[in-house]
């Protein structure tokens, strides 16, 4: 079926779409930053995605995003990631053809064409490689995701609390074994399953997964998440060459773009790291707290945060200022750049920011399946702009 | 005290001046500054001529030469006396998707023959020891035939060869089985840590190197038996402790970025100090560096080298533009700014002290009696317009005191890992006009004598590092099992580098958990240290 395909212009033409945004390093660039930002600390390192898209801008493949209301209801799209371990990755970098083939296996068991890729999470590998997968099968990126952030389960986005699955999902690796998941509605399972997988091949597998009808992702995405991070990642980057203070462009980048207002609640230096290997049920997840001590203003304050990969809560002298789904970034404050939970040491200083999560993560049913709650808090989940009514510095 | 000891004589290349020191011990007998030429060599000819005439010295009672050195970052640099690297990654079918050289400089690729070099090979390990595919041998094989004539060094660089380096090793054998012994081999897993293509880049630069590092031993070697020295040649790398000549033929990119390190160990050995912070103040700026054991505490960020990145260790530095040439700005009696500006060099020419119309830290320091004695740095007083700092008005010169204090409190803080106060050494040209009294955080400050030759006083240290890592899974495996395995590959590495193996001990360990992975899978990384004499 890929072999039909021209290019991602021919199937924008088809489709009498004519805005589109090209994607060149520079953009590709200002979208990983950004979305490393909305990461809340999780993710992992985004390279090696980078590189990777970089390559396939350098062979002269196009990559055009175009936005999610101009996207043919019965049309398919799919979801592509690397899910495994970080660490596997940085060592073990992809072959070339594993998008292309967790693609194909899944338009052959779905038997139709895939004509879109769709972002999975903004953070790590997985913002970039939803580009380079798109400019590899010759498809347009829809300006979407599942999280506007990241999370540590594949389960845990808007997709699944809006009633669509990532069942069937394809899992494959470089010496091309492929395995299809499908579980039905069973979302969990599937994740269970498809952490199996990877492990059983070394670690990292790459994905194609929730394979959305065109009017699926209209309803049930995180719409223009990549606008978000793509004018976060501007921002900071502007910061940077202009010398102004990237906390208070990439707040302002928010307001603009997504119309939200985040809050600079706290800066100071990691003083604890409490590092705890797996749950109770071993669940493979790097857990753990780590306590910053507070300078400049917030000098004798204390700031403790919780992590499952990515940042899950913070309390600040003991009072709660924010609880998953919401989000929190751990950012240099002179570069903007943020402090993953996977790289953090003693005597790193960072500027916290919390930023509230998008509607769509904030239904009831994604409070039940990422609220507090689910990550064994024995509390009630309140919006992020409720705990924080002075506002934070700005 | 006169103490007893070995002779030992160091020397470290800057960009301007070659320093060289002759010690006994702690005892600094004679110091030499000559001017860095060219070719390296020659300039450290010179100080080692004037430290031999200085001391009186006997030749034959020297115990150990050293030398830190900038021969192969200037080649890289310069991109010259390169060698044409022949590339092979053992991957495929993984990584194919980012080729070996993505992202380097077009000039650097060219200089070390480019991507016709370069081959993917079928191979590679799993994190858990697994192949990832067998070792495709023949594939191996052809590419050398194809490259012999045509390369002077071979790079190779196997997925998850720091923690499994058979691929590695059975490819080394084919190559030199075909290429022969003149053509120099370098294994990543020997080079640097997990991170396949920050370690693969490091490999291929140092296998670009060898015969830089190469014809400097032997240069130097010569001119130091001609002189009546039979002492054995050791080279700085870049975490300040040494690695024997031999050694550094096949190492050569440890000794990037060596000159910092040696500067912060020699300043440590003089001070007596082994934990505490280094401020090393210049002109223009001012580097610390945090001292564990005696160590400079590494960095976790990528190095990048002639516009590579890499991931070889190296000292974790943070720089501040402050430094004695620093302009104070002020509008008024209030001071708005501390630099970023220096006047540097022209501090003679533009400083107040001087007549000149800027204020900067030295004149501060001027302002308030905290200089009293001339500079070596000047050639004149280190105040010629005394009527100038005179009509400074004391609010603006005491606040900008304060305000270089707040900055050094500041970034000592930035470089400290416990709450604690920590010894201080403060070093370089500019140590004499900062404030030393009164430092938060700090437990004491001290300077030691002879610190302007700290970087050739570190070379003499006689001590080796090293590291090496392995991966665990605490669920099968005993923490403390692993941990002995690889203190033992460790001390290994050690030894190879020229260390005795009694007198290695562990510097630290590090343990990095596996995200995103069900288990308790994780990266043990331990350095240690040894004793060469």
């Amino acid at each position: 079926m890929t072999e039909k395909r021209m290019s991602a212009r021919s199937i924008l033409n088809e489709w009498g779409v004519k805005d589109f945004r090209v994607i060149d390093k520079q953009a590709i660039s200002e979208i990983t930053l950004g979305a490393s930002i909305l990461a809340t600390g999780g993710g992992g390192d985004p390279e090696i995605g980078l590189l990777w898209t970089y390559k396939v801008i350098d062979e002269g493949k196009e990559i055009l995003m175009i936005d999610p209301l101009d996207v043919p209801d019965e049309i398919q799209t799919a979801s592509t990631a690397c899910l495994g371990a970080a660490i596997v990755l940085t060592e073990k970098p992809p072959s070339g053809e594993v998008l292309n083939l967790a693609m194909q296996r899944l338009e052959t068991y779905l038997g139709r064409p895939i004509e879109a890729t769709i972002p999975l999470e903004c953070g790590g590998v997985n913002s970039p490689v939803s580009y380079a997968a798109a400019g590899e099968l010759g498809v347009p990126v829809i300006d979407v995701d599942g999280m506007n952030r990241a999370f540590p389960e594949l389960q845990m986005t808007s997709w699944v609390t809006h009633g669509v699955h990532s069942s069937p999902t394809v899992s494959v690796d470089n010496r091309r074994n492929v395995t299809i998941i499908d579980t039905g509605d069973d979302d969990v399972l599937a994740e269970t399953l498809a952490r199996r997988v990877a492990m059983a091949y070394g670690g990292i597998s790459w994905i194609a997964t929730y394979p959305l009808t065109g009017r699926q992702v209209k309803d049930t995405s995180i719409l223009n998440s990549q606008s978000i991070a793509w004018a976060v990642g501007r921002a900071v980057m502007r910061a940077r060459r202009e010398h102004l203070d990237p906390i208070a462009e990439l707040l302002e980048s928010l307001e603009k773009e997504r119309n939200v207002k985040g809050f600079r609640v706290f800066r100071g230096k990691i003083v604890d790291i409490n590092r705890d290997f797996g749950s109770e049920t071993n669940k493979g997840f790097t857990l753990g707290a780590v306590t910053l001590e507070g300078i400049d203003n917030y000098k004798g304050q204390t700031a403790t945060l919780d992590f499952q990969n990515e940042w899950l809560n913070l309390a600040v002298d003991g009072r709660v200022l924010c609880l998953p789904p919401d989000l929190i970034a751990i950012l240099d404050s002179e570069t903007g750049e943020p402090i993953r939970t996977d790289i953090m040491k003693y005597g790193y200083r960072g500027t916290i920011v919390l930023i509230p999560a998008h509607e769509r993560m904030r239904t009831p049913k994604g409070i039940e399946m990422f609220g507090p709650r689910h990550f064994g808090y024995d509390l009630d989940y309140v919006p992020v702009e409720e705990l924080n009514t002075s506002g934070g510095e700005n | 005290m006169k103490e007893t000891g070995q002779l030992r004589v160091g020397f470290d290349v800057g960009g301007t001046f070659t320093d060289g020191v002759l010690m006994q011990g702690r005892t600094v007998l004679a110091k030499a500054k000559s001017l860095t030429t060219q070719d390296v060599t020659g300039g450290i000819v010179e100080a080692l001529d004037e430290v031999l005439s200085r001391s009186e010295a006997n030749p034959a009672d020297v115990a150990m030469v050293s030398l830190g050195t900038t021969h192969t970052t200037n080649a890289l640099i310069e991109r010259r006396n390169l060698n044409q690297v022949g590339i092979f990654r053992l991957g495929a079918p993984a990584t194919t998707a980012i080729p070996p050289l993505t992202g380097w400089p077009e000039d650097l690729k060219q200089a070390i023959g480019g991507s016709e070099l370069v081959h993917i090979i079928r191979g590679g390990s799993e994190y858990d020891g697994r192949d990832i595919v067998p070792l495709d041998k023949q594939a191996i094989a052809d590419a050398c035939r194809e490259m012999k004539g045509k390369i002077d060094s071979v790079a190779i660089t196997g997925v998850f060869s720091p923690i499994i380096n058979d691929h590695e090793e059975q490819a080394a054998e084919i190559v030199r089985d075909i290429l022969g012994d003149d053509v120099h081999i370098t294994l990543s897993h020997r080079i640097a840590t997990i991170s396949l293509l920050e370690r693969e880049n490091s490999t291929i630069l140092n296998a670009s190197v060898i015969t830089v590092m190469q014809r400097a031993v032997k240069s130097l070697r010569a001119a130091v038996r001609e002189r009546g020295i039979e002492a054995p040649l050791f080279i700085v790398q870049n975490d300040g402790s040494v690695m024997s000549a031999d050694y550094a033929i096949d190492y050569p990119i440890f000794t990037v970025a060596s000159g910092p390190a040696a500067s912060v160990r020699g300043s440590v050995y003089l001070s007596g100090i082994e934990d505490g912070v280094v401020i090393d103040i210049g002109g223009t700026s001012t580097d610390v560096a945090y001292i564990v054991n005696g160590f400079p505490r590494e960095s976790s960020i990528t190095v990048t080298i002639g516009g590579v990145k890499t991931n070889i260790r190296c000292p974790d530095l943070l720089s501040i533009a402050l430094g004695g040439g620093t302009i104070v700005k002020h509008e008024g009696d209030v001071v708005t700014s501390l630099g970023p500006e220096s006047v540097g060099y022209n501090l003679v020419r533009l400083g107040k002290s001087f007549g000149g119309p800027l204020l900067t830290v030295h004149d501060t320091a001027v302002a308030l009696g905290k200089l009293q004695q001339k500079l070596d740095v000047f050639k004149t007083n280190y105040v010629t317009h005394p009527e100038k700092i005179a009509a400074l008005p004391k609010q603006l010169v005491e606040q900008a005191w304060m305000k270089i204090k707040q900055t050094l409190e500041e970034v000592i803080d930035k470089m400290k890992t416990t709450p604690e106060p920590v010894p201080a050494i403060f070093i370089g040209g500019g140590a004499m006009v900062v404030p030393k009294v009164g430092i938060a955080g700090v437990s004491e400050v001290l300077s030691p004598d002879h610190f302007e030759v700290g970087g050739a006083v570190g070379t003499t240290i006689a001590e080796i590092g090293a590291y090496a890592e392995g991966v665990v899974d605490l669920d099968i495996d005993d923490r403390d099992e692993a941990i002995a395995n690889v203190t033992e590959h460790a001390t290994d590495n050690a030894v190879a580098a020229g260390a005795i193996r009694d007198t290695v001990s562990v510097i630290d360990v590090e343990e990095i958990p596996f995200t995103y992975m069900p288990g308790k899978r994780e990266k043990i990384r331990i350095r240690v240290k040894g004793a060469v004499l």
